[in-house]
């Protein structure tokens, strides 16, 4: 576990099964009971037919990098050590978005639309953020 | 609609943009103030509503603002009957417009007078930084992942790239027509033009974008008074007509934004032009928001102005130019004329009516008769536009 003093979430009552799940190295996305929308972030009530029902699914993981970019410079006091590193907005396969890091790669390697797939960092005791990395592809044989 | 043609602007003012640490931020407001009531020709005892939209330097300014210190400054103690904000970061310069018109046109106000002021640009650099780091930024979902404020062009940027083959030369030539345009003008902070090779060259800050092809934050200030069609007859100047407005809001975290390459223009741009009766081909010149590079030629392809993708060869043929066949953003915008907060569409607005009442000078655009002025607010959470014109067609 690597400690870390930057600026962590601070779990709401209605997020805080989403945090408590990546301790677990689970993606938890929240799920309508009445209309069956999909909802990331996690909200008090659903944004589509504003019912209190809401209830949580286990997400795949997968998705896609819609959109990053590498930082360099001009970013946060707190994250000067960290640069150059990849912020990156994830289009998972349940049709949500959502930022995260992406890891495991080097920076010219990416692309908009590439197949990646969460992993957790345990960043404190408390709190483990999903970050994402590319999914290798295998060759064909 | 039924502000047309019965709510006009009668006067501008601004003070120079940059950075100015001698200078308090509420001389700002004070001197646009002053010169958008001589502007106007109004005997300033006319203006029943004061609207100071938001400053983000200082808390204690702000409130200030809201309770109505430029009131008392301005001597309207006991004859003005309202003194509020209107507040939608950069787009404010819409919002404060809008909300004029609705007043006015129903009778609840007869002369407003709309200001902006901040000092965003003397604080010391990385004091910024970290406070616009907050900024728009959600503090559960995207800080923790080191995103901050100058960033959000960049997500914009490489998806936009990807999409439409727009290159790295392309974005870049839209740095270079901003500061064409401020190197003619006098309220402008970086007065010296620039090439692509320079830009390309610079640090990079958050790929794809340079340390050239971000804004720079500055002190400034600027107001414009709106008053009834029938009051601006009585007065010496030029009015200007709000002709049509459109607008969408599509998100509050950039993260949540499904579709950051359009940024709700087809809609907003349609809605505008069926209201104002006019279209793409009636516009002499547009005043659209920058704040990074890649906003501009979302702004000319949603307007109708290019076709998806051929934004990027359009600017950097020379399109935008001073004497180009479509002036973009007159001022220099936040690329070129500096970045005051929510300062950059108040800026755009004032410099419409100024190209539209000839008072241009050295950039004055010949035959200025419509022109588009586009802004946006907080992390482009919105796009916000407004078509303003000398007659009312």
């Amino acid at each position: 576990m690597t400690e870390d003093r930057k600026s962590l979430p601070i779990p709401t009552p209605w997020s805080r099964p989403f945090w408590e799940a990546c301790k677990r190295h689970e993606l938890l996305i929240q799920q309508c009971g009445d209309c069956g929308a999909k909802i990331f972030y996690p909200k008090l009530f659903c944004p589509e037919c504003l019912s209190s029902n809401l209830g949580w699914i286990q997400a795949s993981g997968k998705g896609k990098v819609y959109t990053f970019t590498t930082v360099y410079g001009y970013q946060p006091g707190e994250f000067t050590q960290d640069v150059p590193y990849v912020v990156a907005v994830i289009r998972l396969e349940e049709g949500v978005q959502m930022m995260a890091n992406i890891v495991g790669c080097r920076p010219e390697e990416l692309k908009c639309d590439m197949d990646v797939q969460v992993i957790f960092e345990d960043v404190t005791e408390d709190i483990s953020l999903p970050r994402f990395k590319p999914v290798v592809k295998k060759p064909k044989t | 609609m039924n502000f047309k043609g019965k709510v006009a602007i009668v006067g501008i003012g601004e003070v120079p943009t940059g950075k100015f640490p001698e200078r308090p931020c509420l001389q700002n407001a004070l001197e646009a103030c002053k010169q958008a009531i001589e502007d106007a020709g109004i005997n300033k005892d006319e203006i029943d509503v004061v609207m100071p939209t938001g400053t983000f330097f200082d808390r204690r300014y702000n409130t200030n603002m809201v309770f109505s210190q430029l009131v008392e400054e301005l001597g309207l103690l006991g004859k003005a009957r309202d003194n509020f904000q209107v507040f939608s970061g950069g787009s404010s310069s819409s919002t404060m417009l809008k909300s004029a018109c609705g007043l006015i046109t129903t009778g609840l106000a007869n002369t407003i007078l709309c200001v902006q002021s901040d000092k965003v640009g003397s604080a010391p650099v990385q004091e910024m930084i970290d406070l616009f780091a907050t900024f728009g930024i959600s503090e559960e979902w995207e800080t923790p992942h080191g995103f901050f404020m100058a960033a959000t062009g960049s997500l914009v940027a490489t998806r936009y790239m990807y999409e439409t083959s727009t290159t790295p030369e392309q974005i870049a030539s839209v740095v270079v027509s901003m500061r064409k345009w401020a190197a003619l003008n006098p309220n402008a902070m970086l007065r010296r033009e620039i090439t692509i090779d320079e830009i390309l060259a610079s640090k990079m800050v958050a790929t794809p974008f340079h340390t050239k092809e971000g804004n720079v934050l500055a002190d400034g200030g600027a107001a414009f008074i709106v008053t009834s069609t029938e009051k601006a007859r009585e007065l010496p100047g030029i009015p200007v007509y709000p002709l049509g407005f459109g607008s969408r809001v599509f998100h509050y975290s950039m993260s949540q934004d499904s579709d950051i390459t359009r940024l709700g223009f087809p809609e907003a741009a349609k809605e505008a032009y069926e209201m104002a009766g006019v279209g793409p081909s009636d516009i002499d010149f547009v005043e659209l928001y920058d704040g990074y590079p890649v906003y501009p030629l979302i702004s000319l392809e949603g307007l109708g102005f290019c076709k998806q993708g051929e934004a990027g060869a359009f600017v950097n043929a020379g399109n935008t130019w001073p004497g180009g066949r479509l002036p973009m953003t007159t001022n220099g915008g936040m690329l070129g004329q500096g970045h005051t907060a929510a300062g950059g569409g108040v800026a755009l607005l004032v410099e419409a009516v100024r190209q539209l009442t000839g008072k241009a000078e050295a950039r004055q655009v010949p035959n200025a008769k419509i022109a588009v002025e586009s802004s946006h607010g907080g992390t482009f959470m919105d796009t916000h536009i407004c078509i303003l014109g000398r007659e009312v067609p």
